[in-house]
């Protein structure tokens, strides 16, 4: 776990890499933005949501481990600790975004339209620059703070702490679902300015939870491949990262299919523009895909016993998971930009690619010089579990 | 499965009871070691480690699965012959075959089905309703759902041989050995 | 002498130190068996059954007078029926969770309070179908609701989420009492062996199927238990899922909403674990089950409250601000009419009662204390039922016409079926403790220290 050990250097051979990536696809997406700078912007804002995921989720997670405990969270702790330290990362790479608000967004552009004027009060680039500085002056204050109580509980062991620990991350996970959701009304919903849904913001929540999820099992699976993480990490951490993978494929498909049905079933001409658009003109393909790959693929494959105490064939899953996890926001994002049709363009698959190399190599970075898995943790396990939780 | 063969004489089996699980599965062992292939244990709270000892199958998993595809089919054929066969009829401008409203009933049916053949397949892979059982007619077999553990080598273990397998039972930690009397 | 793995210092335990298989044994089945009942017992069970009574006149009332002695009128053609019958059913679902939900998660602190939360379940499901039974006005037809063949040579209409309710929710109640008579099965025998008196003897001996506890049988029992949690679980989203689609699939301002479905899930989880709370408070004291049903017990369900009914508070958020970003005329006024109208006493309660309320049991002190959570509980109970009926009254009164528009009481009758059916329920739960164990008897044994056999489905959730 110091920096002589095999890992060390492996993960630093991985970090020259990925920021290698990012240093070629940053300079194609800025010939790109030279060139279009409209078009972009729509690639880089699905390849910018779709990295959100992971780093808003480790915090996530961690908040939700730190009140419920569990073993699965010990396997993974460190490896959301390291995602969560990218929040100032991705408040720098929303800048772009920020640049481009009027190019991007068809309220901030778009003048005498009776609906948009109605919302006129939320939807204004002023108040939609300083709700993006709130939701990061949030994310950015709550992961510091979990890392500081954590690292607070790890050293001194002490009750007081530990129910500190509980208690702000108890208040931590409202804030973070409230300005989660608020987040993904202004950048993904407010892209079609009439449409909405009320559950919009559970899908994101939702979405980036499972991405993180995917992420995890994937390092940890690498990690198990190591000494001495080889003997620490166990089958029955793997079974219950599945189980909890599992409960988010489900919960994620219940959201959009309940979307779906009411939509369908209501059948308003406010509303149903937004299916058909994803429903037709070549999206159907990745609607398809979402439901088949998303959905029933990993559902079946996640009830088998056998799949989830096998790291292996979990990883392998989680990584594919991954992937369509850019499906799911390329599919509820992009048809906004095209009405009626299906353009991609090259930028939509260097745009991910570009941010997720960054953000891998920042994460990579974020791991060095901090031990991998606590080693106090086996023993903060039962008093984590059963302490009585915070006032 | 299906309950227990026929038993022929007046022994049924015998019976040693025991103060706990663990000293239940070393008699398990010992029996299983002396060639013993029919025995059946009975204790008060589920072990899955006497089943384990006692080398039994259990294929309920695979009968539930295939309740629910059975129910799951029946939802949608039930649905989709009713609005598209058998009564066609335009409502509210939706299609014949309005399969996202289909999926509600279908998924009911699908649970339906596979509970059902959950409760009923353990039954019957159990062989139960079955209100009596020799074993019941000796002594003291009433603690078996209070506190106390038994092993039974049944009459119909092709080992079985009354001398042989009192010595084999006496062997084990057991309080108390009897005779099952066979109805 | 408490489990060792699972007991740090200083928190309450899930059983109390000192219990051997023996005397946990004991203690349940002789609160069955032993011949007397307390005063309380008598008193409570006599109160029920004459609110059953009133039920049952009510209910007499309404078949011979038809549904105009309801409050019920043209806007408003769902009225107390409707609101009753999802707060019932949503108290129900506390029960399959917290039997089946926390099986899967190996929650050990289940064992004492499930059986008592399934038999709630079930009662509350009785208590939830005699609403839309009688509300069909002729009851006697209500088979129509169901596919069969039939000279008329007409198939119920699969696309409408009432017809879904009529599968779900007999689904729901199908499994829910096979989950439960299961899970009974084992302590029947108990019973059957400890009995005295034949005729109890013949009865519990009847109903155990003759269960003797053979190792194959607990085996495939156990399977099947835990076959059925796993089915138990996404079925009881199911079914207020379906509750919520009763409502949103339609284009009504307020009830068309695509939050609906989880945010009626959670609201059915706060519920019932507000009416857990309710009944498991009083009961531990009267029959001395603080051994059983601890301070643990209670501090969890406080924690579950507390964090379904913040994600209730997100729905309600939600609601409000997206019936104003959606610029739509009619959905800012339903919020509106919410906020000030006719109802807007309804509406600020609720707020009261299902948002203010929970937030005290951030705090460990409130949740330390058994009075204040009871309190807490009663309001809870009294803010789902004010949800739904600002969720059925404010929509459906204020119609897309102006000129439509109109008011809703409930009458004499309305009140009395929806107290009567309180009635059958307790009359139903006073019936279930005298009669069986209220705690799982062989499950309580897997939690004594030196049985290291685990519970049905431990370590094996899958």
């Amino acid at each position: 776990m110091s920096a002589t050990t095999p890992i060390a250097s492996d993960i630093a051979r991985m970090q020259r890499a990925s920021f290698l990536v990012a240093a070629v696809a940053g300079v194609l997406l800025l010939i790109g933005a030279l060139v279009d700078f409209q078009r972009f912007l729509q690639a880089y804002l699905v390849g910018y949501l779709m990295w959100l995921g992971p780093t808003l989720g480790s915090l996530a997670i961690v908040m939700l481990h730190n009140m419920t405990g569990g073993k699965w969270g010990f396997a993974i702790r460190r490896l959301l600790e390291a995602g969560m330290r990218n929040v100032p990362l991705m408040a720098v790479l929303f800048l772009p975004l920020l640049l481009g608000v009027t190019q991007l967004y068809e309220w901030a552009h778009v003048e005498h339209d009776p609906i948009i004027e109605a919302k006129r009060a939320y939807l204004n680039v002023p108040f939609f620059a300083l709700r993006a500085l709130i939701f990061f002056a949030v994310w950015y204050g709550l992961s510091t703070a979990m890392l500081r109580l954590a690292e607070k509980y790890d050293r001194t062991l002490s009750i007081p702490a530990l129910r500190k620990l509980k208690g702000y991350s108890g208040l931590g996970l409202v804030a973070y679902v409230m300005t989660m959701s608020f987040a993904s009304f202004d950048w993904g919903m407010s892209l079609e300015p009439h449409w909405f849904s009320t559950i919009y913001g559970v899908h994101f929540v939702v979405g980036q939870v499972l991405s993180t999820l995917c992420l995890a099992i994937v390092a940890a699976s690498r990690l198990k491949r190591v000494e001495p993480f080889s003997r620490w990490l166990e089958r029955s951490h793997f079974h219950d990262l599945g189980n909890l993978l599992l409960a988010f494929v489900m919960l994620w498909a219940y959201i959009s299919f309940s979307q779906f049905l009411i939509i369908w079933s209501g059948n308003l001409p406010e509303e149903t523009p937004w299916y058909l658009n994803r429903l037709g003109f070549g999206w159907q393909t990745f609607a398809m895909i979402l439901v088949l790959g998303h959905f029933a693929a990993p559902f079946v494959i996640l009830l088998l016993r056998r799949s989830k105490r096998n790291a292996r064939v979990l990883a392998t899953l989680a990584m594919a998971l991954f992937a369509l996890r850019f499906v799911d926001y390329y599919w509820l994002l992009a048809p906004a930009f095209h009405h009626g049709e299906f353009h991609p363009s090259w930028m939509d698959a260097v745009a991910p690619i570009g941010v997720g190399a960054l953000w891998m190599g920042m994460f990579l970075r974020n791991t060095r010089g901090r031990p991998l898995v606590s080693l106090q943790d086996s023993k903060l396990l039962q008093q984590l579990e059963e302490a009585p939780s915070a006032g | 499965m299906f309950g227990n063969p026929k038993v022929k004489g007046p022994v049924f089996g015998l019976l040693a009871e025991y103060e706990d699980g663990n000293a239940l599965l070393d008699a398990i062992r010992h029996g299983r070691s002396a060639g013993y292939e029919r025995m059946e244990a009975y204790t008060p709270l589920p072990m899955h480690e006497v089943f384990e000892a006692l080398g039994d199958k259990n294929r309920l998993p695979l009968l539930v699965l295939f309740g629910g595809i059975a129910g799951a089919v029946t939802g949608f054929a039930l649905q989709y012959w009713s609005h598209v066969i058998h009564y066609p009829y335009n409502i509210g401008g939706r299609p014949l075959n309005s399969w996202p409203s289909f999926i509600v009933v279908m998924f009911e049916l699908t649970i339906l089905f596979a509970a059902l053949t959950a409760v009923f397949g353990m039954l019957l892979l159990n062989g139960l309703p079955r209100p009596h059982h020799p074993v019941f007619d000796v002594p003291g077999f009433e603690e078996a759902s209070h506190s106390r553990f038994f092993l039974l080598v049944p009459a119909y273990d092709p080992e079985f041989h009354m001398e042989r397998t009192k010595q084999m039972l006496s062997a084990t930690a057991t309080v108390q050995l009897s005779e099952v009397p066979n109805p | 002498m408490s489990q060792p793995t699972q007991q740090p210092p200083g928190s309450p335990p899930i059983i109390a130190p000192g219990h051997t298989i023996s005397s946990v044994s004991d203690k349940i089945t002789s609160i069955v068996l032993k011949r007397h009942t307390p005063r309380g017992w008598y008193v409570g069970f006599a109160i029920s059954f004459a609110l059953m009574m009133v039920m049952l006149g009510s209910i007499a009332k309404l078949l011979f007078e038809g549904v105009g002695v309801w409050g019920l009128n043209v806007p408003v053609g769902w009225g107390f029926a409707i609101i009753n019958f999802v707060w019932w059913i949503g108290i129900g679902h506390a029960g399959t969770l917290i039997s089946a939900i926390l099986l899967l998660f190996r929650q050990e602190w289940r064992t004492s309070i499930n059986r008592f939360a399934e038999a709630m379940t079930l009662f509350a499901v009785a208590c939830a179908g005699v609403f839309p039974l009688l509300h069909v006005g002729r009851p006697w037809l209500a088979y129509w609701l169901l596919p069969y063949p039939n000279t008329m040579s007409l198939t119920p209409q699969f696309r409408s989420p009432l017809l879904w309710d009529v599968f779900a929710v007999s689904t729901y109640a199908t499994v829910s009492l096979l989950f439960w008579y299961i899970g009974l099965v084992p302590d029947l025998a108990s019973l059957r062996d400890r009995a005295k008196s034949r005729f109890f003897k013949t009865v519990y001996g009847i109903f155990a199927l003759g269960w003797r506890g053979a190792a194959t049988h607990w085996e495939r029992y156990e399977t099947a238990y835990l076959l059925l949690a796993g089915l138990a679980t996404p079925l009881v989203i199911s079914v207020h899922t379906v509750v919520s689609f009763d409502f949103a699939v339609s284009i009504i301002p307020g009830w068309h909403a695509t939050i609906f479905p989880p945010y009626f899930v959670a609201g059915a989880i706060y519920s019932g674990f507000a009416m857990v709370m309710t009944l498991a408070i009083p009961l531990r004291k009267v029959y001395g089950l603080q051994d059983f049903i601890t301070m643990r017990h209670l501090q969890n369900m406080a924690k579950v409250i507390l964090a379904t009914g913040l994600i209730v508070a997100y729905g309600y958020a939600m609601e409000v601000f997206f019936a104003w970003y959606s610029a739509n005329p009619y959905e800012r006024g339903m919020a509106w009419n919410r906020m000030t109208g006719p109802f807007a006493w309804s509406y600020w309660a609720l707020m009261l009662c299902n948002v203010i309320t929970p937030q005290f049991l951030w705090l460990k002190k409130v949740r330390n204390n058994v009075a204040l959570l009871f309190l807490i509980c009663l309001i809870v109970n009294v803010g789902m039922w004010l949800e739904r009926f600002v969720i059925v009254v404010t929509s459906l009164s204020r119609d897309f016409l102006p000129s439509s528009w109109d008011t809703y009481a409930g009458t004499v009758w309305d009140w009395s079926l929806y107290v009567g059916t309180m009635g059958l329920f307790g009359t139903l739960l006073f019936l279930f403790i005298r009669f069986l164990p209220m705690i799982s008897i062989f499950e309580m044994r897997t939690l004594v220290p030196h049985s290291k056999q685990k519970a049905p489905g431990e370590g094996e959730a899958s």
